[in-house]
């Protein structure tokens, strides 16, 4: 059993007497040592699915209508709210897109990483310090001592994202979630963190899933991908296979429309048309508006995932490198 | 040091408001040290001595009773003060707790701010007025009123301060990792209201002093034998024409002091600009 399975996962926004469901039958899992990259475009549902997970869409008009989560073989959804707060930040943790608000301007840094500790280990205030010392070391901050004094505006946007890192990483989480870490932060620095993150994870077995929209940050990041259109997840499979194959054109469209450095072009490629809004109804295929090879079939019949590969699971009737 | 700097900073530049803070430290002085100032006491009636114009002893001239206005006005600036504080912290303990509360749990809320509303809608004065009449004429009464008129709009703001700071990502964070609702709302949320806090804290307190004089002079604040400045223009106001110091000083004082504190206010509300957000998180 994997440390955290996610089975059928349904999001539904409440929208005057509607719930519109805007994540549909989304499963994966992730293990121990493993990276799992979700990938889509703005609007596909993959950060909430990870604030689903982390219970944080609590009293935010949308919620978990349908599905299962468990984590270590615990149903998430059955557990009561103080028994969640439990695992949270101690067994799972979160990292956020923004670093640049996900400090609390009005603390010390040090002491925003003391308070995470206290929370969840009994340790005595000069023990936490000494340990938050460690953690700023431990994410390559230069000269902690000095540091765990500072407050966040003190910091640089990378410096604030990798004390955020020391946070969730306080406690020794089992599951880390990044959700976009590193979105707000120069190229260089996006290297450093995301080399950090997997350092870290060699060392404590960590598993990670790092949401992003960059496939590039994917590529070179995870063991497995999957890729989100729309809130269903329409192809997931282990990251060299699903860059070999491209099977969905969603994917194939997504990794097109990134501009190469060694081409010159006047035009960049596009995916044809728009995002459905949220509650549009459309019949059959979800993307067969906008797929190039769409045919009648597409415009009927909604794709079930099928596994084309072992591992590799696409929702689409006519994957490229499939039989057709 | 951190404190001095960041004082000077407020005030740097604004002569109007240094000013009015320099005033400001009289009227604490003098209500500190009042007994030790004051060169009668405030309750001595002397028949004889009515009426008298401003000179020497008496810097003030004294009122009907023949009590010494100055010595009044001093033990006056007492109330002043203690009924401004007070006010100011009855209405940010009840209003603040009620903004904050109502923001966090969005349903009781609903609620709470609809009662806020219905209480938003009498003019303070009348609503003070309502309440005054409905218990007795006290010093902690007046208190307790005049917090309670200002508790709401102090509601509102926080309300909204509140709002926003909740869905702040920190927030979240901490939620990520296992903070309760009452240390998110007392430890995160807080801490970052307390600028917006001090400005309104200046605010009631100057017309806190307004409201204590006008319920004063209507009869219903403190009682008659307490000196205040408000009870000093009500007692007084029918010797206008034979005495008017005794009107006139008493409201000096107190638009001076009502005028200072704004300025003060006002000082104090620029500097939390957020362009100027760096200077005040206390580095």
């Amino acid at each position: 059993m994997a440390l955290l399975d996610v089975e059928n996962l349904e999001i539904s926004i409440r929208f005057g007497h509607e719930l519109l469901p805007v994540v549909r039958g989304v499963s994966f899992s992730v293990d121990e040592n493993e990276t799992l990259g979700i990938v889509g475009e703005s609007g596909c549902g993959k950060s909430l699915t990870a604030l689903a997970i982390m219970g944080l869409l609590e009293g935010s008009g949308v919620r978990v209508t349908g599905g299962r989560m468990r984590f270590g073989g615990r149903d998430l959804l059955a557990m009561s709210a103080d028994e969640r707060r439990h695992i949270m930040g101690n067994d799972m943790a979160m990292i956020f897109q923004e670093p640049m608000t996900s400090l609390n301007p009005v603390y010390r840094v040090g002491d925003q990483i003391i308070e995470a500790l206290q929370q969840h280990r009994n340790l005595s205030r000069r023990a936490a310090r000494r340990r938050a010392i460690e953690l700023l070391d431990l994410v390559r901050i230069p000269e902690p001592d000095s540091r765990v004094d500072s407050f966040p505006h003190q910091l640089s946007g990378g410096q604030r994202q990798r004390v955020m890192i020391a946070m969730a990483l306080s406690c020794d989480p089992k599951l880390l979630i990044a959700d976009e870490p590193t979105t707000a932060l120069d190229v260089t620095v996006q290297k450093e963190v995301l080399d950090l993150m997997l350092d870290l994870q060699k060392r404590t077995g960590t598993a990670i899933i790092l949401i992003s929209h960059d496939l590039g940050v994917i590529a070179e990041t995870c063991n497995s991908v999957a890729v989100m259109y729309w809130g269903r997840l329409v192809e997931t499979a282990p990251t060299d296979a699903l860059f070999e194959t491209l099977a969905h054109p969603y994917t194939r469209g997504l990794l097109h429309s990134i501009p190469a450095i060694d081409r010159d072009v006047d035009w960049l490629d596009a995916i044809p048309g728009r995002v459905p809004t949220i509650g549009e109804q459309i019949a059959g295929c979800p993307f067969h508006p906008r797929c190039p090879r769409a045919e009648s079939r597409c415009r009927h019949e909604v794709p079930q995932p099928r596994e084309i590969a072992p591992g590799h699971l696409v929702e689409c009737h006519f994957p490229y490198g499939g039989d057709r | 040091m951190m404190a001095v700097a960041s004082i000077r900073s407020v005030f740097a530049g604004r002569t109007f408001a240094q000013i009015g803070l320099v005033w400001l430290a009289f009227v604490a002085l003098a209500a500190i040290f009042s007994p030790l100032i004051a060169p009668f006491d405030p309750y001595e009636i002397d028949p004889i001595a009515r009426l008298t114009e401003p000179g020497w002893p008496h810097l003030f001239g004294t009122d009907h009773f023949g009590r010494d206005s100055f010595s009044r006005a001093l033990y006056g600036a007492r109330m002043t003060v203690l009924i401004g504080l007070g006010a100011v912290i009855v209405a940010l303990l009840t209003g603040g707790l009620v903004g904050m509360l109502s923001a966090y749990f969005t349903r009781l809320g609903h609620v709470l701010m609809r009662g806020v509303d219905v209480l938003m809608a009498f003019p303070a004065l009348l609503m003070a007025l309502v309440l005054m009449t409905l218990l007795e004429r006290s010093v902690m009464n007046t208190i307790i009123v005049i917090g309670v008129v200002y508790a709401t709009t102090t509601a509102r703001i926080l309300f909204g301060m509140t709002l926003k700071l909740k869905g702040e990502v920190f927030v979240d964070a901490a939620v990520c990792s296992g903070a309760g609702h009452a240390s998110i709302l007392f430890r995160h949320i807080l801490p970052n209201l307390v600028s917006p806090l001090l400005v309104q804290a200046s605010f009631i307190f100057a017309f806190a002093q307004l409201q204590a004089a006008a319920l004063d002079f209507l009869g219903l604040g403190l009682p008659p034998e307490v000196p205040s400045w408000g009870n000093m223009l009500s007692e007084e106001r029918i010797y206008v024409t034979r005495a008017p110091w005794l009107l006139i000083f008493p409201g000096a004082l107190i638009i001076l002091s009502v005028f200072s504190m704004n300025l003060v206010g006002d000082a104090m509300r620029d500097s939390i600009d957020p362009r100027f957000k760096d200077d005040i998180a206390g580095v």
